[in-house]
């Protein structure tokens, strides 16, 4: 990107303007959700695949182990805030 | 989910109406997010498969050792697919349960 043309924000008009506002906040909002999933996919990776890799294919207990790995790891999510809001209780 | 954008840097005139500056903007961030993403899923692949495939470093890399890593690259990806699945689905589950927003429609 290194012949990226200047471009005069101060052309754009209100509508433009919103919509572009509206779009990067999807945009970041896409990004910190494809963030968390390159860390999820991680964790799991190191849980799921342990034996030698012999096919390319992902398959059924791998996809199987990839969505429990998922689920659980947003259980134990749930029940850290959970427990600590016992602890702040006490 | 595109690796790496579409790399179409034919904008010869310097845009000038909103309207171009807009869909600009837009193209740029998109071709960025693209590299970052991309950037990421390649760093972990390339952590993960060598550590799959390539146990003792020889002085160079053996046939087996290439092929596995293939296969490890196509299953990460695969892998990483079901992983954004489960995640946005469970998201999905827990925010409309909270009467927040639908994400079900949602796909990287």
């Amino acid at each position: 990107m290194d012949t990226q043309t200047q471009l005069d924000i101060a052309k754009l008009n209100d509508a433009d303007r919103k919509e572009l506002t509206q779009y990067l906040a999807n945009e970041a909002q896409k990004s910190n959700i494809q963030q968390t999933v390159h860390g999820l996919a991680d964790i799991c990776w190191k849980k799921c695949i342990t034996g030698k890799i012999s096919s390319g294919r992902l398959d059924q207990p791998e996809e199987a182990c990839a969505q429990n790995c998922v689920e659980r790891w947003m259980d134990t999510n749930f029940a850290v805030l959970k427990h600590l809001e016992t602890l702040r209780g006490q | 989910m595109a690796l790496f954008g579409s790399s179409s840097s034919a904008e010869a005139s310097s845009p000038s109406s909103s309207q171009e500056i807009k869909a600009s903007l837009i193209r740029q961030v998109q071709e960025e997010a693209a590299m970052s993403n991309a950037r990421s899923l390649i760093g972990k692949v390339n952590e993960h498969c060598f550590d799959a495939c390539v146990p003792t470093p020889g002085a160079s890399l053996s046939a087996k050792e290439s092929t596995c890593l293939s296969q490890c690259m196509e299953k990460y990806i695969g892998f990483w697919n079901a992983t954004s699945r489960a995640y946005i689905a469970r998201v999905s589950k827990e925010s409309k349960s909270l009467g927040g927003a639908d994400l079900s429609g949602v796909s990287l």
